[in-house]
């Protein structure tokens, strides 16, 4: 970093020149340029939004001019707002004490990657395809989605979940209201069949080639799909077959 | 005195307090003019005591008053928080009106001096009074004397900025703060920042300065001197300070010189009580499993527990202590659950053990060579670095929230195929871990997106899968380094993680911010495990011991804490770096505890006995990275003085003085040898060292960032 270049004097505006003279008491000796000018637009944006906020509080109480309590209360208002600081120390040995009262859980032998519940996971894709309903199948196969209520997908890591078969996808829909992370609940699953068409696989019909869809496993909250895929870790692989398809998004209505 | 105690009596009579009053009397009469100690002897009467507790808050000032003259008296040393009272309220009450007292003019005569408490205009006399007294005290006990300076300081301007004497308090600064030690600077340039009570307010560390107890280490003989001297003459005030924020811990034995305490003190909450590093703590090492090692790589045998050999013809080749003893130092197996081994990483330790085989045994005689990973074109960017345990791979985290991933190897890095390829390769054929990997993505070089932050801290895990890394915007990510996308991110701390690191086994890992906590994980729970809380500023730096048991945290108050995975407790606390903690590492035997902070001193610590036992002086910048070598020899160290410096750490280490004495007083002779024990200095060119690594075979690996000038 190079050293702090004090401009001269006399071309330095008064302020500069003091908060110059502020870094230098607390001790701060090198720094570039640029941070003078960056303090100082802080120190102008924190004053003014202060004192817009102590005008308003001080109109709600019907003052004639704004005084000190406003301004102390516009300044403890926007404290606890943007300048947070971490919890007291008592709370934190509070919080301590409770979690480290629990016994550390026992791991579970051979269970694959060890992460946690899918949904707390950056894992799914966060798109869904839409549906293809232009395409008419030559192979009798109806293109319309198939709803799948899903929920959270509970990993099974043995057997990888949503491991993309080969080419073949599946676009499902939530209907659980679960939480939805950024990554989204949806699963999209495509099916090309050979004629490139997409084929739906429902629910009900788990011919699809290469997924299997255990119909007493879909319930309001879980599906598995299972495949018979080697995959080491493909907990993320299905983004790459996914994204190819992704063109293809705009040729079709809206679902 | 007199006239006070008089005073008492009467204000005792007057609350109906008759029991005191009579004992207070009968005590009084029994002695002569000695009134120090009568009032002394009135102390042990603690319900007279606490009686004087009973006051109505309206005469707080008073109450704080008299049982500043109570307890200050008693003959055996009071620690300060014994008086059952709380906290005084003088010090939240404003002083604007008098003292609410009884219209007994004898009692508010004399009791109106205790007001003084709050007169700012005294606080300089009292401080100069005191200041006199010790720099005329024998030699032996003005260097632990001394030791009361600077908490006193501080304290006394708080109060005065708290009760809103601006003018007094800055005049109080003024006048002292250039008597305070050389190593307390800093703190003291903030604490000229902090004018106004309202600027206390956010600041956690100053509230929490005043809330603890700052711990002193005096003899007795000392002591007494002091207690002698505070109670002589009208210096309550200060008396009452040390019992509200000072906690001394006595022991009996000779007064420390300057140097001893020199080494020890520096942490914003003093030094370490006595009784906080008496835990005992499993240093030693867990057993490894035992298994054969193949002599040729094709045969490939099957491992067994315990080392019962399944053939002849391999030779046995344990990986665990011969003896079937349990050593007494090391926790038991199951202590804490860990995860099994799975088969790749048997693979792994006999590939371990191989290396460990070629291994160059380092000595004084024989260096290590290093090899420095520059990151050039980094523009101060780098912010973190890891290598892997076999080397194979070196990660930076930046500025600029990407995680690059290298390979050191000239074997590139590769993603796993799609599901859509996997599901066409044999997965019988030999090398179905090279098939797995898809080769269109091999490069050199993967950049991990996601945080939205500086990445502070990376790691990797042991068997190379994962990564993690911690960021300013409070997450912690895994990373998956089969396919290079993110896995997790772990979210707990709100604020900036200064620092991260995987478990030597794996599946567990630390992190450390600026909330003050360290939290420990494991990766399938997406809450922590573990909260270590106690640290006074932010955790800059945490470690695991090689036994996965102990959490090893460096902050930024000075101290370093040895955190028990187990049930959460601190066992240890080490206090003497003068600056916030930057690195950690601990020797391979699990004993030993190396530390290095800004002020440049690298400070080697005794785990067991919980003191410290070395001080290896020569670095003029802050220490970002420490390595001991494989086997325990070298002690790397790197910092922001462009330098890597080797030490002898086995020379460190002997002839320790670990008597009863020295266990039951803290006290310690480091000897002057850090020149001794420096091996060699090494300079690069402008290029601040941020990582060390030792190779299997001993090689040093450094890795900085060019910083060009």
């Amino acid at each position: 970093m190079e050293p702090a270049k004090m401009a001269s004097p006399k071309s330095a505006p008064k302020d500069a020149q003091v908060m110059a003279q502020i870094l230098k008491d607390m001790g701060i000796t090198e720094y570039e340029p640029r941070v003078i000018n960056q303090m100082l637009e802080f120190a102008y944006r924190y004053v003014t939004t202060i004192l817009e906020d102590a005008k308003i509080y001080s109109s709600h109480a019907k003052k004639a001019s704004v005084d000190a309590d406003d301004v102390r209360l516009a300044i403890q208002c926007r404290t606890d707002q943007s300048f947070t600081s971490p919890p007291p120390r008592d709370f934190l040995l509070d919080i301590a004490r409770q979690k480290n009262q629990t016994p550390l859980p026992l791991i579970k032998p051979y269970s694959g990657p060890r992460l946690p519940p899918d949904r707390y996971c950056l894992t799914a894709p966060n798109y869904r395809l839409k549906s293809l309903q232009k395409k008419v199948s030559s192979s009798a196969g109806r293109i319309t989605v198939p709803r799948l209520s899903v929920g959270a997908v509970s990993s099974r890591p043995s057997t990888p979940t949503l491991g993309t078969p080969s080419a073949q996808t599946v676009a499902v829909s939530t209907k659980v209201g679960t939480p939805v992370s950024l990554t989204g609940q949806r699963f999209t699953v495509q099916i090309p069949s050979s004629q490139g068409a997409v084929k739906a696989a429902t629910p009900t019909t788990p011919t699809v080639q290469n997924v299997l869809i255990n119909p007493s496993l879909i319930g309001p909250k879980n599906i598995l799909i299972t495949t018979n895929m080697v995959s080491s870790q493909a907990a993320a692989g299905e983004a790459n077959p996914l994204k190819r398809k992704h063109d293809e998004d705009d040729d079709y209505d809206t679902l | 005195d007199r006239q006070t105690l008089v005073a008492v009596l009467q204000f005792l009579r007057r609350s109906n307090l008759r029991e005191s009053e009579e004992i207070l009397r009968r005590e009084a009469r029994l002695l002569g003019d000695d009134l120090g100690s009568s009032v002394g002897t009135v102390a042990s009467s603690s319900p007279g005591v606490a009686a004087v507790a009973a006051v109505p808050p309206g005469k707080g000032e008073v109450r704080a008053g008299i049982a500043g003259l109570f307890s200050g008296a008693g003959d055996r040393p009071l620690p300060a928080g014994s008086l059952e009272t709380g906290r005084p309220l003088w010090l939240s009450q404003p002083l604007g009106g008098g003292v609410v007292v009884e219209d007994q003019p004898d009692v508010s005569a004399v009791l109106s001096a205790y007001n003084q408490q709050g007169d700012p205009a005294l606080y300089e006399e009292y401080y100069s009074g005191l200041k006199h007294f010790i720099e005329c005290s024998l030699d032996c006990h003005r260097a632990e004397l001394s030791q009361l300076f600077y908490p006193l300081f501080v304290h006394m301007y708080l109060e005065l900025v708290y009760n809103q004497h601006e003018s007094e308090a800055k005049s109080f600064f003024e006048r002292f703060h250039g008597d305070q030690e050389c190593y307390y600077q800093d703190d003291l340039r903030v604490l000229s920042s902090l004018t106004k009570k309202e600027h206390m307010k956010g600041n956690e560390t100053m509230l929490d300065f005043r809330t603890s107890k700052f711990v002193l280490r005096i003899s007795r003989d000392s002591y007494q001197l002091l207690k002698r001297h505070l109670q002589e003459k009208q210096n309550n005030q200060i008396w009452n300070i040390v019992q509200e924020h000072l906690y001394i811990d006595i022991f009996d034995g000779m007064p420390r010189s300057k140097q001893q305490i020199d080494a020890m003190v520096g942490s914003l909450a003093g030094e370490a009580k006595r009784e906080a590093n008496k835990a005992k703590v499993f240093f030693g090492l867990l057993k490894e499993p035992e298994f054969d090692v193949p002599l040729d790589d094709e045969d490939e045998e099957g491992e067994n527990e315990e080392g019962k050999p399944k053939k002849k013809k391999p030779k046995k080749d344990s990986v665990g202590s011969k003896s079937k003893k349990q050593d007494p130092n090391a926790p038991p197996q199951n202590r804490i659950p860990l995860p099994e081994l799975k088969d790749s990483d048997k693979l792994d330790k006999v590939m371990n053990m191989k290396e460990a085989a070629r291994r160059v045994r380092l000595g004084p005689e024989c260096l290590p060579s290093i090899c420095f990973y520059t990151f050039l074109n980094a523009y101060q960017g780098l912010t973190a670095v890891d290598i892997t345990d076999d080397s194979s791979m070196i990660v930076g985290g930046f500025a600029d929230s990407t995680v690059r991933v290298w390979s050191v190897t000239p074997k590139k890095l590769r993603s796993v195929k799609t599901a859509a390829d996997l599901s066409l390769i044999d997965k019988e054929s030999d090398d179905v871990l090279e098939r797995i990997m898809d080769e269109k993505t091999a490069s050199e070089l993967k950049i991990l997106y996601g945080h939205s932050g500086p990445v502070y801290g990376t790691s990797f895990s042991p068997d190379r899968n994962y990564l993690l890394s911690c960021s300013e915007d409070g997450t912690v990510r895994l990373w998956s380094l089969q396919t290079f996308t993110c896995l997790v991110g772990y979210k707990g701390h709100n604020y900036p993680v200064w620092d991260t690191q995987f478990s030597p086994y794996g599946y567990y890992f630390v992190s450390g911010g600026h909330d003050r906590v360290a939290r420990l994980w494991a990766t399938d729970h997406y809450q922590p495990l573990r909260i270590f809380a106690g640290h006074l500023a932010d955790v800059t730096c945490t470690r695991f011991h090689p036994n996965s048991n102990y959490i090893a945290t460096g902050s930024a108050d000075r101290t370093i804490r040895l955190w028990d995975v187990l049930n959460g407790n601190c066992v240890r606390i080490f206090t003497g770096h003068k600056g916030p903690i930057h690195s950690l590492a601990f020797s391979p035997n699990g004993r030993f505890l190396a530390t290095g902070a800004t002020d440049g001193r690298v400070l080697l610590w005794d785990i067991g006995h919980g003191l410290m036992v070395g001080e290896l002086k020569g670095h003029t910048d802050t220490i970002y990275a420490l390595r001991f070598s494989r086997d325990g020899e070298i002690l790397a160290s790197g910092s922001m003085d462009n330098t890597v410096r080797l030490w002898d750490a086995v020379k460190a280490f002997e002839d320790l003085e670990t008597d009863d004495f020295t266990t039951a007083t803290g006290h310690i002779n480091l000897p002057e040898n850090s020149q001794d024990l420096l091996l060699g200095t090494y300079m690069t060119k402008s290029t601040p060292v941020v990582h060390l690594h030792f190779t299997r075979r001993n090689l040093l690996l450094a890795a900085g960032a060019y910083s060009s000038q």
